[in-house]
Formats: structure tokens, C-alpha cells, sequence
């Protein structure tokens, strides 16, 4: 049996090893063998030659080997914390995003230098390490490049965010079908950045529940630091309910 | 009269004819939907789940109804053949209500499990195939209904007036005798509906609760996913609470209707005096008793016309589709306006054939403005539900009250409504100078109202099996543009279903005033019958009066020529110590003095001091309150309005208490199906569906026995405490807060219902959003409301007063044994 890697890179920064594919790893974390409610779940696929001793990927045949019964070994992990940092971003390959019953969608990454800066403001989720909601005038790839600049006082060595919607009705209000907690505040925040342009990013909220989080998905998901930004383009919902039907609708659910 | 002379009337024959072709148009949408394709095999297995799980479900309700239903058959022959309180058919009138109304459900859920997955494969065809295959699944059911309560109606009718006599010798029954024997088979038509819906509301809701507490809320499973161990349940449920309940509901509301207004047609000419342009009672008493069974057979035919106006184009709006359904019910409802115009100068004379007319036009607009008024309140399209939606924003608390709110304020329409259209049917049949013609104008106010029953039942039935067919549709995997059909089909059902419960409601109201005139005539003849189970003729005697006790007397006259003795038997209302009496035999006045020890003599008497016995078959209903001082000053009947009220509350929270257990029963299996069967939620093993159908079926039925226990034996309890004035005070009290709170729970449910419909549609954060879960919890409150509780009081009001018209004769002659040991009069 083949031996995968995956990184878990939300609430919990883990490495994991299993001899499940990636749809079933997913389903498996997100409720287990029996019903068990762990909320969704995003994980990267790893290139599986990846090593690194650092993170003890050395002993992963040793350690993911299937059950004495013959079934496969569901998750062993290899290392906690701080992971996403020092797995190099070519190693990286596919996002899964499952949902609370474990329906399981793949998004491609690719490497991401166009500016596509739209207009602004965004909002990002901070996913890992941070798990902040911020809005901010910076472009994403801006803004990659802002809060893993070394030469900043704040800053982590790699960030993996979501860009989320917001958007405006006719009145300047946040769309109805928005599911975010206190819509006013965000559109305080919003105008905030707007009026001030020497402000870069303003916090909304530091720990939000992602609550409906895959209908707030924007543009896309972002991995990256200063030397580069892997980008997954998300689809666009009419694409979702016709191409991915089942797992937008457990997605819809929350 | 003897039986040659009395041929069938001309208009029976309209009866069962129609009766008929519904029954046969019913056969015929029937086939055309089996002959329909079920789809891919997947669709065929989810539709056989249901189907079995339907059926399992009906068994054994089935089962736990026999029981009671020989139980009670066995109390009633007691009462009949022991006790003498009743008609000796009653047993069997009441045997053939239930088995009639049961049936119709049977039908109605039978075709309705057959058709959700063709509707699906309809709708994978074009949106209006699936809308019409929908419609005609629930025309089935709507015309099942009209066509065996009407096939019943009829040959009970030809039975007693043509062969009761024949078979069992003795005197041609009288009218008013066939009518309330009649009236007796609502109560098993009743109890029948009562089980169907407080077990079916029970069942529904335990599966939905159990579905989306652990299935949505705990596992993030959604609606309709095949890995929900309670999904299959949720989808039977749909069937058994919202197709087999409500045909066994609308069932009795329809029968009991006619049968109430022929009762009161019958009795509106005994004790309201013989109308102009008939010469003989007879004639009149038959004529005012073929009107309700005559508009209630032609609206038949004019709601089966109606049936072929509903269909709708591709791609339709929510407004197209409604419109498609609107043009059946407002086609057939014009149209029995337009042939009532017609039929009904013809039966009856003219001086009340337009204002009968009236009251049946009424009887329609009123069951009109009850269904819109319902829409208005509980769809999603109109302010006060998304005034819901909007308090959903602040919480949860100010979800619940407002929806409290909205409910309460909901009942002025159906209220106003039904108050209006009984003042004017009444006024319009001339009740304010002549009481019994206006009882009978309300009665047919409400036949008006049923008229239309098999196009209307048919939007009703037509809710769960579009929404059926969008799980069907889900589960199946079928491709987007068929789910966007069901999807459209099944929110047209959910207004539907709303209007549908806010015309059962309606009509289970206006009814009620009908039944309620309808007791008075039970007791009429429960006194009569007292009479003459006790009297001991005495040969020779001319005159001989029987003390029954109580200011109550039974006469034996003979006939004027001798030749055969009749028993006319009558009663004193008030009398003086001396008993002296003034009758009227064959319409002539008769002065007697009654000795009091069984015999009396005939006496010419211009003594004004004497006082009147009043014979029971003349009798008006004033002379009835006078009696048994039905008066608002009478504490018995002001016990019995609070009775009444108290029923509405306690069988409401054992309806909803129910709920709660068998619910957590549900939840507990989900959640050990989840524990135990590992790969359920991987896809790879598949739930047991059928023990979680079994588990709310075993909940549903064991919880169902209280409340309807409770709301048969409170009518005969009562009326032994408290008499006659305790039971109408019961049937006041039960109807007003029971229609009251009906209409309250199942708008305000309705409205909770749609209110996170309308959140899910991307309002106020859609789907998961902390709005969306507040209302989530409106939902689940609501999901009783509507579904279980609401829908089970109309039937409430309605068994206690079928339970108090059939057990009227024990009341009549036990009550004031009991008030009189008790010392609280009699």
C-alpha cells in the first residue's frame, strides 16, 4: 500500500502519513470510522518522496505500515507544529476541503505572480498559523508578501489564508446571503480601510468560527511567503452545484 | 308510509352515480400513473423503501385501530342492545365510518408512495409531466375520499330508507331517525382520522426531529443524503402524516358535514314548520335532506372538471405554478356556484333555494379566504413570515416570539372568516326569524365549502408526494435540471399543504356548528328512544303515559283508527304537579291530564294554568336549551366551556409531549446506527433504514392511544357529570380555543417553517449561518406545531362532538341519575 502525507494546516498544523487517498483520509478526519463531529477539515497533499528529517520523515515507512489484520494504517503523525513552514512549496500538491460528513473536494494549486489586484478591499481568513478575519486593501499577493516579510517586526514564515467574499448591496451593505456573524462591524471595518489608506489590514475578528465557511470563499486559497504564493482557485458556484453537487450541498449545510 | 310507497327519490341516484365516477376517474389517474415509468433502478429501490416503510407503518396503525374499533363496536352494541340508548345500527354505522375513512387513506398513500419517484422521472421529462403526474397522485386521493364517503352516505341512505324496514319488518324508519343514524358513522370516520392524524403527526415528526437533529445538526449530513439512517423515515412520514392523515381528516370533515346538514334539513322541517310550496312534511323533510348529498355529488364532477384545468409550461414561475393549481380550485369552485344556481331551485322552494344558494357561495369564499389567509401568513412571499426571517438576525428569542406572534395574529382571518360566513348563511336563510332554516344555511355553508373537496384534497396530497419526489430526485443522484423541476414542484407544495391545513381547519369549524345543532337532535331521540324502550303498552288503553323521571314522560296513543298502534312518544319539559298536558298528535292539539301512575285520560281543557308537554319530534332547539337550561348562568355549562378549553390544552401537550419521546427514541437509534455501523458515512454500508421506520412507528402508535383515549372518554365523562348542558358547554369551549389554537399552531409552525426556507435561500446569511440556526430552532419548535398538534385539534373538535352525538343516548338517560345521586339537580 502506498504511503501518503498530508498536512492538516487548520486549527491543527499536523503532518500525517496514512495509507488512505485523499478522499478517504479526508472522510476518515473529518468523522472518523464511527460519527464524530470534528467540523471541516483542510488538508494538503504532500509529494510523497518529500523527506525531511527535521520532520522525522525518515521513519514514516517504519512507523505507516498497515494494521496486523491487513488494513491500512489511516493516520500516523509524523509532526506537529510549525510543519507548514519547512515543507518547501513545490512539495506541495493538491488542497482537499472536506466538509463535516466528509464529502472531499480537490482543488489544483498553481504558482501565483500576477498582481489580479481587482480593487479591493479583501478579506482574508487566516488559516495557519494565524486563524485572524482581517480586511485589507493589499492584494493577495500583496498581502502574502506583507506579513511574511522578514524585515517587519510582525510576521510569520509562511501564512495559508482564504480570500472571502464581501459583497455590496446597492445600500452598501454586505450581501444578505453572507453568513458573517456581525455584517456592520465588517463594514465598518471595511470603510475603515477604505478612508485610511495608510492602514494596510485591519483585524475583524481574531478567532472566528468559520461558520459556513466554504459559501465565503472568494477567489481562492493562498499559500505562500516572500519567495513565492501557491494559488487554488476555488470554483464559482454554479460549478460547484453542477459539477460537485454532493459535496456543495454538505458545504452548504455549515 | 309503507315501503311500496316510498320509492328512491330521482336525486339518489346522482349520488352514487358520481360517487362512482370519482371512485372510477380515481382508477383511471391510477393506472395512468402506474403505467408511468419509475426511473433507474436506484430511484425504484429509494421509492420500495418508502413504499415498505408505508406500509409497515400502516399495518400496524391498522392494528392498534382494530382494536379499538372493536372495543368500541363492542361498548356501542352493549349500549345499543342492552341499554337501548341507541339505534341498534349504530355499532355498524360506526364500523363502516372507520373502515370507509381508513380506506381512503390506504388509497391516498398507496398511490402517493407510488408516485414520488414517477414524479421525479416526470419531471425529468419536462416540468409540467411531473406536475401532472403529482396532481393526478393526489387527485387519487382527493377523489378516493369524496367518492367513498359519498358511496357511503348513499347506500347507508338506501339502506335504512328503502331495506332496514324490509329485512328487519316493522315501520318504515322515519327521516329524522335515518339522519342521526347516519350522523353515528362519523364518529368511527372520526376516530379513524384521530389515529391517522395524531399517529401519523406523531410518526412524521419523531422521524424529522430524529433526522435533523443528529443527521443535519450533529453529522452535517443534508436534507434527503441516503446515509441519514431517518431519512427514509422523514420521507414516510410525509406520506403517512400529511396523505393518509389528512384524507382520513378531510374524510370526516366532508361526510360529517353532509351528514350534520341532512340531519339539520330534516329537523330544520320538524321543529321550523313545514316551508311553503310542499304539502306534506315528508316531501319537505326529503327535500331539504337531498340538498347537501346533491351539491355534494355534483361538486364531485365539477372539482374532477377542475382537475383537468391544472396544467402548467416548461420553465414556469412559482406564480405559473400556483396559477396552474389556483385555475382548478377557482374553475370547480365558480362552477358549483354556477350549478347550485341551477340544482338547488330545484329542490327546495324558492323561498329558501336562493339563500341556500347563498350560503353555499358563502360557505366557498370563506374556504377561499381561510386558505389565502393561511398563505398570507405562513409563505415566505409575504411580510409576516419574513418579518420572521428578520427577527432571526437577533436570535433565536426573538425568532420564537415572533413567530408566536405572527401565529396569534394569524387566527383573525379564518375567525372573522368563519364568524362572518356563519352570520350571513344564517341571515341569508332566514335564521334570525326561523332558527332552523339558519342552522341549515350554515350547514350548507360548510357543504359549499367541502364542495370542491376532490380538487382541493388533491392540492393537499400533491405537497408530500412533490416533496418526496425532490428526495427522490436527491437521493437518486438525479442531474441538476431535474432536482431545479422537483425543487419547483416541491415548494409549490409547501404552500399547499399550508392552505390545505388552513381548509381542514376552516372547515372543521363551520362544520362544527352543524354538528353541534346535530347533538341537539341526538338528544331529541335519545329522549324518544328513552320513551319507548320503557314504555309497556297496555292493550285496551287509549292513552297511557310512563313517568320516566325527571319532567320526562313516555305517551302511547293509538291511532286514530285503531288499527295499529304507534308509539309517540313525547316528553314534559315542564309540568305541573298535577301533569296536566296539551300534545299535539298528528298536528292536532291534544289535552290530557297525566295521572302519574301510567295512564291518562284525553280532557278538553281552556284551563290557561295548564301547563305544556312538549313532544320531542316537534320540538325546537329553544325548547332543548330551555330543558336542560343551557344557559350561560348555568354552571354546568360554564364547567363545560372550561372543559372544553382545558381538552384543547392537555391533548395539545400530549400531542406534543409524544413528539418529544418518540423523537429521542428516533435520535438514540440514528445516533447508535452512526456508533455502530461503521462506513455509513464513507458511502460504503448501508443504514437500516426499516428499523428506524420501525422505531417511529412503535413510537407513534404507543403514544398515540393516550390523547385519543383522552379525547373519546372526556365527551361521555362529562356528559354523565354534567348532562347535556355540560356537553355542549364542552363542544363550545373545545371548538372555540381548539379552532383557535389549531389555526395558531399550524400558521405559526408554518411560518417558522418557511421563515428558515426563505434564510436558506441566501437571506440574512443563508445556510449555516448563526440566523439560519436560529432558525433551525423555529423550525423544530414549529414542526409539532404544524404538523402533529395543529392538524390533530380539528379532528378534537370534531370526535368529541361525533363521540357526544353517538353516546347522546346513554347521556340522555344516565345523566340525570348521576346529577341527581350527586346532588347537583339533574
Amino acid at each position: 500500500m502506498d504511503i501518503h502525507l498530508y498536512l492538516m494546516c487548520y486549527r491543527t498544523e499536523a503532518l500525517v502519513a496514512s495509507q488512505l487517498e485523499a478522499e478517504e483520509f479526508g472522510s476518515y478526519m473529518a468523522v472518523g470510522t464511527r460519527k464524530k463531529t470534528f467540523g471541516n477539515v483542510l488538508f494538503f497533499e504532500i509529494d510523497p518522496t518529500f523527506r525531511s528529517t527535521e520532520l522525522h520523515l525518515e521513519q514514516v515507512e517504519a512507523k505507516c505500515k498497515p494494521h496486523p489484520d491487513g488494513t491500512p494504517r489511516r493516520s500516523k503523525y509524523m509532526s506537529l507544529y510549525r510543519v507548514m513552514e519547512r515543507i518547501p512549496l513545490p512539495a506541495y500538491g493538491k488542497l482537499y476541503l472536506t466538509t463535516r460528513d466528509g464529502r472531499v473536494l480537490a482543488l489544483d494549486g498553481r504558482n501565483f505572480d500576477d498582481e489580479q489586484n481587482t480593487g479591493g478591499p479583501f478579506m482574508y481568513a487566516e488559516l495557519c498559523p494565524l486563524t485572524s478575519r482581517l480586511v485589507s486593501h493589499l492584494s493577495p499577493k500583496a498581502f502574502c508578501q506583507r506579513i511574511t516579510n522578514p524585515a517587519t517586526t510582525v510576521y510569520v514564515p509562511r501564512i495559508f489564508f482564504a480570500d472571502t467574499q464581501i459583497e455590496l448591496d446597492s445600500d452598501g451593505h454586505l450581501a444578505g446571503y453572507l453568513p458573517y456573524a456581525n455584517p456592520s462591524h465588517i463594514e465598518d471595518c471595511l470603510r475603515e480601510v477604505e478612508e485610511r489608506p495608510d492602514k494596510l489590514g485591519k483585524t475583524v475578528d481574531r478567532n472566528p468560527p468559520l461558520v459556513a465557511f466554504y459559501r465565503t470563499i472568494a477567489s481562492g486559497f493562498y499559500l505562500g511567503d516572500s519567495t513565492g504564493i501557491k494559488f487554488y482557485s476555488y470554483p464559482d458556484v454554479a460549478s460547484l452545484d453542477a459539477d460537485h453537487h454532493e459535496w456543495w450541498r454538505s458545504a452548504s449545510m455549515g | 308510509m309503507d315501503s311500496v310507497g316510498r320509492p328512491l327519490p330521482g336525486w339518489w341516484h346522482v349520488t352514487w352515480i358520481c360517487a362512482v365516477i370519482a371512485l372510477l376517474s380515481a382508477a383511471c389517474f391510477y393506472r395512468w400513473i402506474m403505467a408511468q415509468s419509475e426511473g433507474n433502478a436506484r430511484m425504484q429501490e429509494i421509492a420500495q423503501y418508502v413504499r415498505d416503510g408505508a406500509y409497515a407503518y400502516l399495518r400496524r396503525q391498522y392494528r392498534v385501530v382494530a382494536i379499538f374499533f372493536v372495543v368500541v363496536s363492542a361498548l356501542l352494541a352493549i349500549m345499543s342492545f342492552g341499554l337501548e340508548v341507541q339505534h341498534r345500527l349504530v355499532p355498524f354505522a360506526f364500523l363502516t365510518g372507520g373502515f370507509f375513512s381508513g380506506l381512503a387513506g390506504f388509497f391516498g398513500m398507496k398511490t402517493a408512495t407510488s408516485a414520488s419517484a414517477r414524479t421525479a422521472e416526470g419531471a425529468s421529462h419536462s416540468l409540467d409531466q411531473g406536475l401532472k403526474i403529482a396532481f393526478r397522485a393526489g387527485s387519487v386521493m382527493g377523489l378516493t375520499v369524496v367518492g367513498l364517503a359519498m358511496l357511503d352516505i348513499s347506500l347507508w341512505f338506501l339502506y335504512l330508507y328503502k331495506f332496514h324496514h324490509q329485512i328487519f319488518g316493522g315501520e318504515p324508519m322515519s327521516l329524522e331517525s335515518i339522519t342521526v343514524v347516519m350522523l353515528c358513522f362519523g364518529m368511527g370516520a372520526s376516530s379513524q382520522a384521530l389515529f391517522a392524524r395524531v399517529g401519523g403527526g406523531i410518526y412524521t415528526k419523531a422521524a424529522d426531529v430524529g433526522a435533523d437533529l443528529v443527521g443535519k445538526v450533529e453529522a452535517g449530513i443534508p436534507e434527503d443524503d441516503p446515509r441519514n439512517p431517518a431519512t427514509i423515515a422523514d420521507n414516510v412520514g410525509d406520506n403517512v402524516g400529511d396523505v393518509a392523515g389528512m384524507g382520513a381528516d378531510l374524510y370526516e370533515s366532508y361526510a360529517g358535514s353532509i351528514l350534520a346538514t341532512m340531519a339539520l334539513g330534516v329537523a330544520a322541517v320538524s321543529f321550523g314548520g313545514m316551508p311553503e310550496g310542499f304539502d306534506n312534511a315528508f316531501s319537505a323533510q326529503l327535500a331539504f335532506l337531498s340538498a347537501p348529498m346533491v351539491l355534494a355529488s355534483v361538486g364531485i364532477l365539477l372539482s374532477l372538471a377542475g382537475i383537468f384545468l391544472v396544467t402548467t409550461k416548461e420553465g414556469a414561475s412559482m406564480k405559473e405554478l400556483m396559477w396552474a393549481l389556483n385555475k382548478g380550485i377557482w374553475g370547480s369552485s365558480a362552477l358549483v356556484v354556477v350549478v347550485a344556481s341551477v340544482v338547488i331551485p330545484m329542490l327546495l322552494p324558492a323561498s329558501i333555494a336562493w339563500g341556500v344558494v347563498a350560503a353555499i357561495t358563502i360557505g366557498l369564499v370563506v374556504g377561499l379566504i381561510i386558505g389565502y389567509g393561511t398563505e398570507y401568513y405562513t409563505s415566505a412571499e409575504y411580510q409576516p413570515t419574513r418579518g420572521i426571517a428578520d427577527q432571526a438576525v437577533s436570535g433565536t428569542g426573538p425568532l420564537i416570539i415572533d413567530g408566536i406572534a405572527v401565529g396569534l395574529m394569524s387566527a383573525w382571518i379564518p375567525i372573522t372568516a368563519v364568524c362572518i360566513g356563519m352570520l350571513v348563511s344564517f341571515g341569508m336563510c332566514h335564521g334570525f326569524e326561523n332558527l332552523a332554516m339558519g342552522l341549515y344555511g350554515v350547514g350548507m355553508a360548510s357543504v359549499g365549502m367541502l364542495s370542491t373537496l376532490g380538487i382541493t384534497l388533491a392540492t393537499d396530497a400533491y405537497g408530500p408526494i412533490a416533496d418526496n419526489a425532490g428526495g427522490n430526485a436527491e437521493m437518486a443522484g438525479l442531474p441538476k435540471q431535474v432536482r431545479e423541476r422537483t425543487d419547483a414542484l416541491d415548494s409549490l407544495g409547501n404552500t399547499t399543504a399550508a392552505v390545505g391545513k388552513g381548509f381542514a381547519i376552516g372547515s372543521a369549524a363551520l362544520t362544527s356548528l352543524a354538528l353541534l345543532a346535530a347533538y341537539i337532535e341526538e338528544v331529541r331521540v335519545g329522549i324518544h328512544r328513552e320513551a319507548v324502550a320503557v314504555y309497556q303498552v297496555e292493550e285496551g288503553a287509549g292513552y297511557n303515559a310512563v313517568d320516566l323521571g325527571f319532567g320526562k314522560y313516555g305517551l302511547y296513543l293509538a291511532s286514530a283508527d285503531g288499527s295499529h298502534h304507534e308509539n309517540y312518544t313525547i316528553s314534559t319539559f315542564r309540568s305541573t304537579a298535577d301533569h296536566a298536558v296539551d300534545v299535539v298528535v298528528d298536528g292536532k292539539p291534544v289535552s290530557m291530564i297525566v295521572n302519574h301512575l301510567g295512564s291518562s285520560v284525553r280532557q278538553a281543557s281552556d284551563d290557561s294554568l295548564i301547563a305544556q308537554l312538549i313532544a320531542t319530534t316537534p320540538a325546537g332547539l329553544f325548547d332543548f336549551m330551555d330543558y336542560y337550561d343551557i344557559t350561560l348562568m348555568n354552571p354546568k355549562v360554564l364547567v363545560g366551556v372550561f372543559s372544553g378549553v382545558l381538552m384543547v390544552f392537555v391533548f395539545g401537550a400530549m400531542t406534543m409531549k409524544a413528539v418529544g419521546r418518540a423523537a429521542m427514541a428516533m435520535v438514540m437509534e440514528v445516533r447508535r446506527q452512526f456508533r455502530e455501523m461503521p462506513g455509513i458515512m464513507e458511502g460504503t454500508t448501508t443504514p437500516d433504514y426499516a428499523r428506524c421506520v420501525a422505531i417511529s412507528t412503535a413510537g407513534a402508535q404507543r403514544e398515540m392511544i393516550r390523547p385519543s383515549l383522552l379525547a373519546v372518554l372526556a365527551p361521555v365523562l362529562i356528559g354523565l357529570l354534567l348532562g347535556v348542558a355540560g356537553v355542549m358547554g364542552l363542544l363550545v369551549g373545545g371548538l372555540c380555543a381548539g379552532f383557535a389554537m389549531a389555526v395558531f399552531m399550524a400558521n405559526a409552525g408554518g411560518a417558522w417553517d418557511n421563515a428558515k426556507k426563505l434564510i436558506e435561500t441566501g437571506q440574512h446569511g443563508g445556510k449555516g449561518s448563526d440566523a439560519h440556526k436560529s432558525a433551525v430552532v423555529g423550525d423544530t419548535v414549529g414542526d409539532p406545531f404544524k404538523d402533529t398538534t395543529g392538524p390533530s385539534l380539528n379532528i378534537l373538535i370534531k370526535l368529541m362532538n361525533m363521540v357526544s352525538i353517538v353516546f347522546a343516548g346513554l347521556v340522555v338517560k344516565f345523566a340525570p341519575e348521576i346529577a341527581s345521586f350527586l346532588g347537583m339537580g339533574q
